[in-house]
């Protein structure tokens, strides 16, 4: 519940001002509502006692009359103001969330950062950010305007009727309102659990049978898959159910508070008229006015049930940093580089993840600035994961790499990011423009210095035909080809000018001519980094100045014997 | 289920849908919804006998009788509320069980379709998602807004009914404003739907900006632009909050319109009951002037009058999700995928000597029609498909399979035509080694045994050249594979579905470019497996370019390209 609470604080702290003038109309809308019902109620009995008296005449008619028209439009006024700020106000919380989560996930370790990319557990992010969206808007908000919405009726009805009325209708909401809503609280919260992970494992499940469909139907396994997958289906529908259950008991339970209060309030009236305490005009704004202020506790059952849904969500979005390597550069000092020093690698060994034996052993080179050296060997022998440790992603088992002069360790991460760079095999794009795309790398981008970098990939032409650095991507850079948009990360990557450049598969899926010119351009727009391409191509292969072949793990070699 | 924000904002906005969610319910859930609109229809019929006893009350209160008596009057209102309250619960509960059951029904229906669909159908992660959240949406469709409209087509006509017997001004006021509101809604949420069209188009929802940085973020963090990148991202919210806000100001005047006027023909009854209470309006009661009684009577029943109209606007924009969705499962439905043959079954292996012939087969795959040559495989052969790709090589691996439907020709197996009946059976008695092996997120050991035979695996993971592979493996044979577990690579794991081969004693083996982007080693082993399981006896048959892994078949097929 504490995570709850950070979370509404950093909702609300999006915009204090927004979230505060939104709150105060909820407050507007509420009070008006039950001011509309209370004036309206007293004006007709008030009148019928005036007409039965035959004073009819001397009633002024008139100041109560405007009364009940401002209200009705103030309220509806009120109502559409309400619902602007609230959703301007959400608006801003929602970016603020997003940026926040943003924020915590760059602390995680790059493994478990590329795990992210896949489909489901994306979708899982963006149903824990949605459902936190509601923190403030079906929780929080309705509940403060509920409860002033109730102390500021009580003091009008203290004023205007009697504080034997005013004290019952208060009491009995907040006390009797707080009863079944801290109830439903309680009853959702492991309902609510069980529903969001039967649809998770509905969701996985799914995602498993139909990318391995083909083993599946070839096994004569649907069967199978099938009745764990209704089970997990059955699991979600039961809880749901389950949850609707307590919903629909809430439901009851409130509106069976607000008969009861009401015809407290009509026996309770019905004595004090008796007594000469309250005129009939005066109890009827009771009566009605008790019937007005269910507005304030039948919405947020809805916003109750979802505290489990959102305490999870929370939990999940403010989660430490999954276990990984530590950092391998964070020294705090900031070192003090040779730029001629290219990069080095003395005596490296490398383990594959979750894997004892080790992938390469005793692996030393260098590459000097202005030099390239091309890694090749077969897949799994070990290349990406090489680049991983050069680039200080993954820590290495054993021996030393430095990148100008200076041992990987000792370089604080975002210096070694000014002169280090790794293009990895799946590199991401953004929807927006290809302007944008390759600002992320620099920030201040002329056009000249844009086009400059796309001649050098081969995109200058193909950029300059989609409309040119304006034209608008898709999601994940889609529009492009696949060549296209590794070409695009490329450019992205050359943009920040490091001297030590890795590249892994840069020409995939390139036509061998296209590969030799972009292989070209990227040697001459970075005629002094020193280059490092993991490639099995010929382009990369005649550019090189030295090659390196990786054999492969031990668990081959002894195999092979 | 909560409704993300963004989703609510652009529903709000599309106002007019074309109904066809409701396409979705069929007999036994519409059965239910009646019985749930019954039990609404009998909780919306108790309004007026309550408003009759608070009416009742004060009437009394005026001239002076009643005093404590009021609170047989107050327990009878109490009763009447609580019996309302069970009323709308059960009707409630009824809906409820309406959706769920279109929801699993709509479940079984596309999960029994598209696990048979392979060829060329949607992705994995789009169908699991209409599977799992997306056809949850239907929901409240089912259990809030169909209600909703159920009630909007009686309970106003009740009250309307009810107040005309009282008054007929009164009457006339609800009428006028009553239906005016959806024409005013309409106006309004036309206007919003053009403003909409003009400013939408740019907005990207806030959602699909997150999940983009997520994805990229580890080469955000390369770039060592995360700043950056959050800064952009703060930058286009900002826009995107500006632009929605410009289009909401204008379509939430839509339900403004109806808080409107449901505030405004409340006031005029209100303000109506009050003059001819005081005598100053004479005419719109019947034959007697408007009693006190009366007055209050029909200033309760004016709120409930716009309540169903209300429910029903904030209930729109589920229907707008819930026809996107239904959209969504119509398109995939009309999708002209033909299934796999057979059922995916376990089935007894398919009696008779493994031969293949496939004579004068053809299909159509991406809208292209295209012939397949002929092929006899007899028992225990061992056949090279060969030829540039794209000329049908993978095509005739699974068509052998039953994995594709022929548009016409003829598939022999074991002596029997390939179909529906025999696939299973057939496919009991094959391995099949595909270019992409998808690994899924198991142990090793139940990869290799899927269907735990409890087989010693020594022996087949000798074979399969795959004994090093389960090794070097952190926990042997009970390591997780997959997703969350150790990766294997390419060609680890296609020496891994060989070692299945070999447990399960597969008689027939189909290996597409086994081979394939592997090291020498690696392709050696693949090929001494492949030919250890022919010299067992096995039918193989592969697809391959590798000249080497041809020689070690008994027979080459060359595959002309436009056969």
């Amino acid at each position: 519940m504490k995570r709850l609470w950070v979370i509404l604080k950093l909702l609300c702290s999006a915009d204090p001002w927004a979230m505060g003038r939104g709150a105060a109309l909820t407050v507007v809308v509420l009070i008006m509502g039950a001011a509309l019902l209370g004036l309206s109620g007293w004006f007709i009995t008030a009148t019928g006692l005036a007409g039965i008296a035959g004073i009819g005449i001397a009633f002024d008619v008139f100041r109560p009359s405007a009364g009940v028209r401002f209200l009705a439009l103030g309220r509806a006024a009120a109502r559409y103001g309400e619902r602007l700020l609230t959703h301007d106000a959400t608006l801003r919380a929602l970016a603020s969330l997003r940026i926040t989560l943003m924020r915590r996930l760059e602390l995680w370790p790059m493994e478990a950062l590329r795990r992210l990319r896949g489909a489901s557990a994306l979708t899982r992010i963006t149903a824990d950010v949605d459902a936190l969206d509601g923190v403030a808007l079906r929780l929080a908000l309705p509940l403060t305007a509920g409860v002033i919405t109730h102390l500021v009726a009580f003091g009008l009805l203290a004023w205007l009727v009697t504080p034997l009325i005013a004290l019952s209708l208060t009491a009995g909401y907040l006390i009797g309102g707080a009863l079944v809503l801290l109830r439903v609280a309680a009853r959702t919260l492991a309902p609510s659990t069980r529903a969001e992970t039967a649809m998770q494992a509905l969701r996985r499940g799914a995602i498993g049978l139909f990318r391995g469909q083909r083993e599946v139907i070839l096994q004569g396994a649907l069967p199978d898959w099938r009745a764990r997958i209704d089970t997990e289906e059955a699991e979600a529908r039961a809880a749901h159910d389950l949850l609707d259950r307590i919903d629909g008991g809430a439901g009851f339970a409130l509106s069976s508070l607000v008969a009861l209060l009401t015809a407290l309030v009509l026996g309770l009236s019905g004595g004090l008229i008796a007594a000469g305490g309250i005129d009939a005009a005066q109890a009827a704004i009771g009566v009605f006015v008790a019937l007005a202020l269910a507005e304030t506790v039948l919405p947020l059952r809805r916003g109750v049930a979802e505290i489990g849904r959102m305490r999870d969500a929370a939990a999940r979005v403010l989660a430490d940093v999954p276990d990984g390597p530590a950092p391998v550069a964070a020294a705090t000092r900031s070192p003090d580089p040779d730029p001629d020093a290219g990069i080095e690698l003395c005596d490296v060994t490398l383990m594959r993840p979750g894997r004892d034996l080790p992938l390469v052993e005793g692996l030393s080179f260098s590459v000097a600035p202005g030099e390239m050296l091309v890694l090749s060997g077969a897949s799994g022998a070990g290349k990406s994961t090489l680049l991983d440790a050069l680039a200080a992603v993954s820590p290495i088992a054993g021996g030393e790499i430095r990148c100008l002069g200076v041992p990987l360790a000792d370089w604080p991460e975002s210096e070694l990011r000014q002169h280090l760079m790794l293009l990895p095999q799946r590199s991401a794009l953004l929807g927006g423009s290809i302007r944008d795309n390759l600002a992320l790398s620099v920030g201040e981008l002329t056009d000249a210095a844009a086009w400059e970098v796309l001649r050098a990939v081969e995109l200058e032409r193909v950029v300059a035909d989609r409309g040119g650095l304006d034209a608008i991507l898709g999601e994940g850079g889609a529009g492009l080809s696949g060549g296209e948009a590794r070409r695009l990360s490329l450019a992205r990557a050359l943009l920040r000018k490091p001297n030590i450049l890795l590249l892994d598969e840069p020409t995939e899926g390139l036509d061998p001519a296209t590969a030799r010119a972009v292989i070209q351009g990227v040697r001459s727009y970075l005629p002094t980094a020193a280059i490092i391409a993991a490639s099995h191509r010929a382009a990369e292969a005649e550019s090189a100045d030295h090659h390196r072949e990786l054999n492969g793990p031990r668990g081959n070699s002894i195999m092979n014997q | 289920m909560p409704l993300p924000m963004s989703r609510n904002i652009g529903a709000e906005l599309h106002m007019p849908a074309k109904p066809s969610a409701r396409q979705l319910i069929t007999a036994a859930p519409k059965r239910l919804l009646r019985q749930s609109s019954y039990w609404a229809l009998i909780s919306g019929a108790l309004w007026p006998v309550q408003a009759g006893i608070i009416a009742w009350v004060i009437a009394q209160w005026a001239t002076g009788h009643l005093g404590t008596g009021a609170w047989a009057a107050a327990g009878a209102f109490a009763a009447l509320g609580i019996g309302r309250g069970w009323a709308d619960r059960m009707g409630a509960r009824r809906a409820f069980a309406a959706a769920d059951q279109v929801i699993a029904e709509q479940r079984r229906l596309l999960l029994d379709r598209e696990t048979l669909r392979m060829d060329g159908r949607a992705s994995s992660a789009d169908l699991a998602a209409l599977l799992s959240e997306k056809l949850a949406m239907v929901s409240p469709y089912i259990s809030r807004y169909t209600p909703a409209m159920s009630r909007t087509a009686v309970l106003p006509t009740l009250y309307l009914a009810c107040t005309f017997y009282v008054s007929w001004i009164a009457g006339l006021i609800l009428v006028v404003a009553g239906p005016l509101i959806p024409v005013f809604m309409a106006l309004v949420g036309m206007a919003a739907k053009e403003a909409s069209e003009r400013q939408m188009a740019q907005i990207g929802d806030m959602n699909a900006l997150l999940i983009d940085r997520i994805a990229a973020l580890p080469d955000i963090l390369l770039l060592n632009a995360a700043d950056r990148s959050r800064a952009d991202f703060a930058d286009k919210a900002e826009g995107l909050r500006k632009r929605t806000m410009a289009v909401l100001r204008v379509a939430f005047l839509s339900s403004t319109v109806l808080e409107l006027f449901a505030a405004i023909g409340v006031a005029m009854v209100a303000v109506y009951t009050g003059f001819s209470l005081l005598g100053e309006i004479t005419i719109g009661a019947w034959a007697t002037p408007l009693t006190l009684g009366e007055g209050v009577f029909i200033l309760l029943l004016a709120p409930e009058f716009f309540q169903p109209l209300r429910d029903l606007a904030s209930a729109w924009h589920d229907k707008a999700s819930a026809d996107a969705v239904s959209a969504e499962l119509q398109a995939l439905e009309a999708a002209e995928t033909p299934p796999v043959l057979g059922h995916g079954a376990p089935a007894s292996r398919l009696e008779g000597p493994a031969r293949l012939e496939m004579t004068g087969v053809s299909l159509t795959r991406g809208g292209v029609s295209r012939a397949l040559p002929d092929l006899a495989v007899e028992p225990g052969e061992s056949v090279a498909l060969k030829g540039p790709s794209g000329v049908g090589k993978s095509t005739m691996l699974d068509l052998a399979a039953g994995l594709l439907r022929p548009e016409s020709g003829e598939i022999r197996v074991a002596g029997q035509p390939l179909d529906d009946e025999t696939a299973d059976g057939w496919r009991a008695r094959l391995a099949f080694v595909p270019q992409s092996v998808h690994v899924p997120d198991v142990t090793l050991r139940d990869f290799l045994d899927p269907h735990r035979s409890g087989a010693d695996m020594t022996v087949a993971l000798a074979r399969a050249r795959a004994t090093g592979i389960v090794d070097a493996l952190p926990e042997g044979l009970e390591t997780r594979l997959g997703e969350t577990g150790a990766g294997v690579s390419g060609g680890e794991a296609r020496r891994l579905l060989l070692a299945r081969a070999f447990l399960s004693g597969a008689e027939v083996i189909l290996a597409d470019e086994p081979t394939a982007d592997l090291d020498r080693a690696t392709a050696a082993e693949i090929t001494a497996a492949l030919a250890d399981l022919r010299a067992s006896g096995c039918t193989v048959i592969v697809a391959t370019h590798d000249p080497v892994l041809c020689a070690a078949m008994d027979r080459v097929v060359e595959l002309e390209g436009a056969a």
